[in-house]
């Protein structure tokens, strides 16, 4: 009888680890019932597989499939754009680029912020790889999705689940010939060799970091150490500036065009101690290179696209400051491609979480974008933005203009004079606009009309140039009046992020004119 | 004012440019309209001009040679748009671009510089609104995708739709036009025109959903977060009239579906 029911365990295992898709839960149930293994019957149908894993996978921010251009060829489907395809925009307004979804939801960890822990109760289910490369390869002949985005709960250990992915994307790339965009999730404490394998075979990979302290990751993923995060996080970032020398390129990854002309850009310090940590690692030969090293069918650059994290905001007590001061250090350090931001959507019940109903913080997600972009294009550092006495960004004006209204000295620039950085700084031009002041310059000089035919947005630069010595307006340069018009402009564009329709609000005397001190 | 008469398409406008340059009767006196003119009026000359291979041509050969092919490439984009004005801006930006030069594109100080910049634009936007939202589907292992949007922007999708599938079938229509562009597997495309009857057995392919169709639209539906739900949004990012033939958008209806209504009718 004994030998009977070891028998059955095993077969229940072997079906397990084949197909990929059944539940330990499930297993154990049909042992228990004493009948045969019905594999089969137990198996969910695509449709219920891509409803489950595209729906646990929908948190993850991500969904870009910029930053690597690759030309198609014959024999093989897709190809990728620079700057990214976004196929179509789903009820929240988020870009759907990529196939987003997990390759399982079973996960051994118990982080408490995540849909997927293993303590809550839902429908759990595991793609095979060749229903991933099918639906990826099909959505794209229709023109559905520029590509993949693979991630993954942890099914068993770190690196079972990225030697499965990992299966998947090498079979995509080799029987499928898919030339287009994969992004692929390292699995924190996955070994170096596989993430070797993943960064080969895909376009990015990402490894998401979700909360900027250990003190916050302590309190919310109790099986992870930031130590997880970090040294692969370092790892990924040494391969890419590696692979990129080897391949004659710079160790430092190709960033937006502006930031040439930008003197004081975040990517201007470190770019040497990049090169200098990318040339020991050549002469030390720390990586580890897997079979698709040596395969010519996969003869690729190491994560074109370079590699992206993303951190929750709203679930801990972060302020802005340590937020974009932590993005600003990995920009840096590891030369991250982008950072992405979460507002966190309460969906736990959780005495360490806010509670659910909790309203999405989009409006403070929006501002941390909006300093993420000044930092990557317009020159800015953490430092200027925000500070320890000032953490948190104001909520009626966005983040350039709170800095332009603290510097008052430096305006108005004039337009027919000012440098790429002066310009940069001017709340409504941005790096487009500059660009198109810049060449139009050289052949006359530019006034208020060009500019407005230009598309800048002079509702908001008006207050801070000039045009041959004149402004648009007579304008008081007072700190007070200029806050009053900004927020003024931007109470709609905050009831649009807040869904708020209501825009309007009761005049107060002593509020709207400043009469609190005469009262 | 006299004005010189054509049809929409690239060789008759350039045509038409090459006309007008050539007869010489003062920039400030002519004026390059399409066809079919709605009102004339009694004092001006209206001459037709009729599209000739050779002499556009000759038009494209200067603009390469003198100028460069990035500028016919430029100019080559903005005469797909869709506007009244397209023919006659694009001609005098040629006698800007004949006096100074190739760079003559960023003097926005002359307004026809500038108009032809904003259309310029408008047409790369609507490229790629098309390059993300058309929608392919597949009929015997071809695909074939139907299209409508507000200019002609067809050469432009082939280039991006051949980098992106060559070694597949596939077409695409283009009903506003009345004209499509057909890829064979490994091989390189070609234009068609559209019949009244073609048009309407290709309007038929939308009216079942395959299996990966039902997929994907599950997949859309699901991967919204509701407690983010922004509709404005997605219509700012989405415009309606660009979903005209998008799957997602679609009410499913699978072939049986389709077979059991008609017996019904029946």
């Amino acid at each position: 009888m004994f030998c009977i029911f070891e028998k059955r365990l095993e077969k229940a295992n072997k079906c397990s680890y084949n197909k990929n898709n059944k539940s330990r839960t499930n297993i154990r149930m049909v042992i228990e019932m004493g009948q045969s293994v019905p594999a089969v019957t137990l198996e969910k149908s695509i449709e219920e597989k891509l409803k489950i894993l595209s729906d646990a996978a929908k948190y993850d921010v991500a969904c870009t499939s910029s930053g690597s251009d690759r030309r198609g060829q014959k024999g093989m489907l897709g190809n990728s754009v620079a700057a990214g395809v976004c196929h179509a925009f789903a009820a929240d307004g988020r870009c759907i680029s990529l196939l987003k979804i997990l390759m399982s939801n079973h996960c051994v960890y118990d982080c408490k912020y995540c849909i997927n822990r293993k303590s809550n109760d839902i429908a759990r289910a595991t793609f095979t790889p060749q229903e991933i490369c099918e639906l990826t390869v099909e959505f794209y002949r229709r023109n559905y999705i520029e590509g993949l985005f693979l991630s993954s709960g942890v099914l068993n250990n770190p690196n079972e689940t990225m030697e499965k992915m990992c299966q998947t994307l090498r079979l995509l790339r080799t029987v499928y010939h898919f030339n287009g965009y994969i992004h692929v999730k390292a699995i924190p404490g996955a070994s170096a060799e596989l993430l070797y394998s993943a960064g080969l075979l895909a376009d990015r990979i990402s490894l998401n970091m979700e909360l900027p302290t250990q003190a916050s990751l302590g309190k919310l993923c109790p099986n992870k150490h930031m130590n997880q995060i970090i040294r692969p996080m370092n790892c990924i970032s040494e391969t890419i500036a590696v692979n990129r020398i080897a391949h004659g390129k710079t160790a430092r990854l190709d960033r937006a065009g502006i930031n040439r002309h930008l003197e004081n850009s975040i990517f201007g310090e470190t770019s040497r101690r990049i090169e200098a940590n990318a040339a020991q690692s050549l002469q030390t030969m720390r990586f580890q290179y897997p079979a698709e090293r040596m395969d010519a069918l996969l003869h690729r650059d190491f994560a074109p696209a370079g590699q992206s994290t993303q951190m929750i905001i709203g679930a801990t007590e972060e302020t802005d400051f340590e937020l974009i001061r932590t993005s600003q250090q990995l920009y840096q350090s590891f030369d991250l491609k982008r950072v992405f931001y979460s507002g966190y959507i309460p969906i736990n019940d959780d005495t360490a979480l806010p509670e659910i109903g909790t309203p999405v913080p989009l409006l403070r997600e929006h501002r941390l974008y909006q300093a993420d972009w000044l930092m990557r294009f317009y020159g800015f550092h953490a430092n200027e933005l925000l500070s320890e006495e000032q953490p948190f960004f104001d909520r009626h004006i966005d983040p350039k203009c709170e800095w332009a209204l603290r510097h008052l000295g430096d305006f108005p620039v004039e337009i027919n004079r000012a440098s790429y950085d002066q310009l940069l700084r001017v709340p409504g031009i941005g790096p487009t606009g500059v660009k198109k002041i810049m060449s139009a310059r050289r052949y006359g000089s530019v006034n208020f009309d060009m500019l407005k035919k230009m598309h800048i947005a002079l509702k908001r630069a008006q207050y801070f140039i000039t045009c041959n010595g004149k402004m648009l307006y007579p304008i008081p340069i007072s700190q007070n009046f200029i806050r009053n018009q900004l927020t003024d402009l931007d109470r709609v564009e905050i009831a649009k992020i807040e869904g708020n329709t209501v825009t309007y609000q009761q005049m107060n005397l002593f509020r709207d004119f400043h009469m609190e001190g005469q009262a | 004012m006299i004005y010189y008469c054509c049809e929409k398409d690239w060789e008759s406008v350039l045509t038409c440019i090459y006309e007008a340059w050539t007869q010489k009767r003062g920039q400030a006196n002519i004026q390059l309209i399409f066809e079919p003119v709605v009102q004339y009026t009694l004092f001006d000359e209206y001459i037709h001009v009729k599209a000739d291979t050779a002499l556009a041509e000759k038009v494209v050969d200067a603009v390469n040679r003198k100028l460069s092919p990035q500028f016919y490439y430029e100019i080559a984009h903005v005469g797909m748009y869709e506007a009244p004005d397209v023919a006659d801006v694009l001609f005098r930006v040629l006698l800007l671009g004949f006096a100074y030069g190739p760079y003559v594109l960023e003097m926005v100080q002359y307004k026809d510089i500038m108009r032809f910049r904003e259309m310029r634009c408008s047409i790369g936007n609507e490229i790629s609104h098309f390059r993300e939202f058309t929608r392919f589907h597949e009929v015997n292992h071809r695909y074939v995708a139907i299209i409508e949007p507000r200019s002609r922007i067809i050469p432009a999708l082939a280039e991006v739709f051949l980098d992106r599938m060559p070694s597949e079938s596939w077409m695409i229509a283009d009903l506003t036009n009345r004209m499509a562009v057909v890829h064979p597997k490994d091989g390189f495309y070609q234009f068609v025109d559209l019949t009244a009857e073609e048009m309407e057995r290709l309007m038929e392919i939308e009216k079942n959903n395959d299996r990966m169709e039902v997929l994907w639209k599950i997949f859309f539906e699901t991967t919204a977060i509701q407690e983010r739900k922004n509709e404005r949004c997605q219509k700012n990012l989405y415009p309606i009239w660009t979903r005209k033939h998008a799957v997602e958008f679609m009410e499913m209806r699978t072939e049986k579906q389709t077979c059991c209504e008609n017996e019904n009718v029946l």
